[in-house]
């Protein structure tokens, strides 16, 4: 199927929603106490553009969670390729820290929530603590599972050719492992940015998350939707923008 | 060379070590982080007396009961609909806007919709869950479905099968690896979403024990609960495993 006609088909799908959406309510078929119209939607984006939400702008709200939700993943990516690349090359380094890496990743981010306000206070840095611990152990594990499968013959090639082990390290180990590095983190960003939204709901005072919670407090379906409808896109734009940087970056990806 | 089991064991016993310093020390309050003996006479406790007057069993079995129910209607209605939507390029430009948009949307974001439309009960606990697994399900089975290579597809036309018995025996099986590959990682996402699903006004569920025992700031309870909940994940996963390994024993040796 052409491009342009499934592009076609989506908006009619899309815009097909829209009015079953807006029938909905026009037509009396569900109390607007339960689900604001699209135009509801519309005014109170309008609305809180202007004045504003329980004395936060939209611009901040934006802002806290993504704010949030980038500094964890940026911390976990920092410091998670750095020692999957050794785990990678060093049966010890492995050995050393793998088992509390494998015990961290089943564990479902929420469950030690709790535990991270009792350390960390109710602020920020258990919100990016938590997003931390939740991106730390599967970039971690993508990258050692990366280093992994990079061609022994590539590493004898480069240093029979004379390249020393940091030249190993940086020209063939870590661009090789790139491709794997770049799954884990595109897994790690989309399960952080649904944690940024739980830590929300526990406590905060900020972030579109606590705006959609605060709103379902007063029963303003309007709200609520205008903070799902955002947090869809954010989040559609955050794994989009990874995909784009995947395909500038390891442009070789698929034809090796 | 040193062998790699002792630097696993000095690290363990390092980890074990700082725990009892710190705690037995006095240098960080039971609150925090509670000491060893604490923790297993925790877990003793919810084992002999449950919590809150229900058996440690019944929380784990509620929560389970969730897993199963939001999963299974999740992985099978997203899995038909991946399979439409692989097949037939109109299903799929006419679903994929909303898949898509469904797919990254954090969970705890519809929640409160789901409660305002369907109250407190299991209903909004179970089609929570059941939304948290529905897109996984679906792009994996899509996916499966396009990968299929062309070539098997045309000997079997060729051979003169029907379009049924090609989807049946051919498109099927094939793509049944990555089907069960979202399944995992539905289950994953199942799994961390159960947490969330239980803050909602409940007496009941592993989760709710955790939240809790938190509020309660019983931090014993929380850390059992927490080893409770790590390690039915890791049972959870290796169930699938086990399921993936007996029905498509073919996977990885193509």
């Amino acid at each position: 199927m052409h491009d342009w006609r499934s592009v076609a088909l989506g908006s009619l799908s899309v815009a097909t929603g829209l009015i079953v959406w807006y029938l909905i309510g026009a037509l009396n078929l569900v109390s607007t106490d339960l689900l604001a119209g699209p135009a509801d939607v519309w005014a109170a984006l309008v609305d809180i553009l202007h004045n504003g939400y329980r004395d936060t702008t939209l611009a901040q709200n934006i802002l806290a969670t993504l704010g949030r939700c980038l500094a964890g993943f940026a911390a976990a990516a920092v410091l998670g390729v750095p020692l999957g690349l050794w785990m990678g090359l060093s049966r010890m380094a492995d050995a050393a820290i793998n088992f509390i890496i494998q015990f961290l990743r089943p564990l479902p981010p929420l469950s030690y929530l709790v535990l991270l306000i009792l350390w960390f206070g109710a602020g920020d840095l258990s919100k990016i603590a938590l997003l931390f611990m939740g991106a730390f152990p599967t970039i971690t594990t993508a990258t050692m599972a990366g280093v992994r499968q990079v061609s022994a013959q590539r590493i004898q090639a480069a240093r029979s050719l004379g390249a020393t082990p940091r030249q190993v390290l940086f020209f063939v180990v870590f661009p090789a492992s790139l491709s794997t590095i770049f799954i884990g983190l595109r897994i790690a960003l989309a399960g952080a940015f649904s944690s940024v939204v739980a830590a929300e709901l526990m406590a905060a005072s900020d972030g579109l998350g606590w705006m959609v919670f605060s709103a379902s407090r007063f029963l303003r379906t309007d709200i609520i939707l205008l903070g799902i409808i955002l947090l869809g896109l954010f989040g559609m734009g955050l794994s989009r923008t990874l995909v784009v940087i995947d395909k500038r970056l390891i442009h070789w990806r698929g034809r090796e | 060379m040193t062998r790699p089991w002792i630097a696993t064991a000095l690290t363990a016993s390092a980890l074990a070590a700082g725990w009892l310093w710190l705690t037995l020390s006095g240098a960080v309050s039971d609150l925090f982080l509670p000491p060893p003996r604490e923790l297993w006479d925790a877990l003793l406790d919810l084992l002999q007396n449950g919590y809150k007057s229900r058996p440690l069993w019944e929380h784990i079995a509620d929560s389970l009961i969730r897993v199963f129910a939001g999963f299974g209607l999740g992985a099978a209605v997203g899995t038909l609909l991946g399979l439409l939507m692989g097949y037939l390029p109109i299903v799929d430009a006419l679903a994929a806007p909303f898949v898509e948009f469904l797919r990254p949307l954090p969970q705890l974001a519809y929640l409160v919709l789901l409660i305002i439309w369907l109250g407190i009960g299991e209903t909004s606990k179970i089609t929570l869950l059941f939304l948290a697994a529905l897109p996984v399900s679906a792009v994996a089975a899509r996916d499966g479905v396009r990968n299929v290579s062309q070539a098997r597809v045309r000997v079997a036309q060729s051979l003169g099968a029907s379009e049924w018995q090609i989807f049946r025996h051919v498109v099927f099986p094939s793509a049944l690896a990555e089907i069960f590959t979202g399944a995992r990682l539905a289950v994953g996402i199942v799994y961390g979403t159960l947490i969330a699903s239980e803050i909602i006004a409940g007496t009941t569920g592993i989760g709710w024990m955790i939240l809790d025992a938190g509020r309660f700031l019983r931090s014993d309870y929380v850390f059992v609960g927490i080893l409770i909940i790590g390690f039915m994940g890791i049972a959870l996963d290796r169930l699938l495993l086990a399921a993936e390994a007996r029905w498509v024993h073919w996977a990885g040796r193509q």
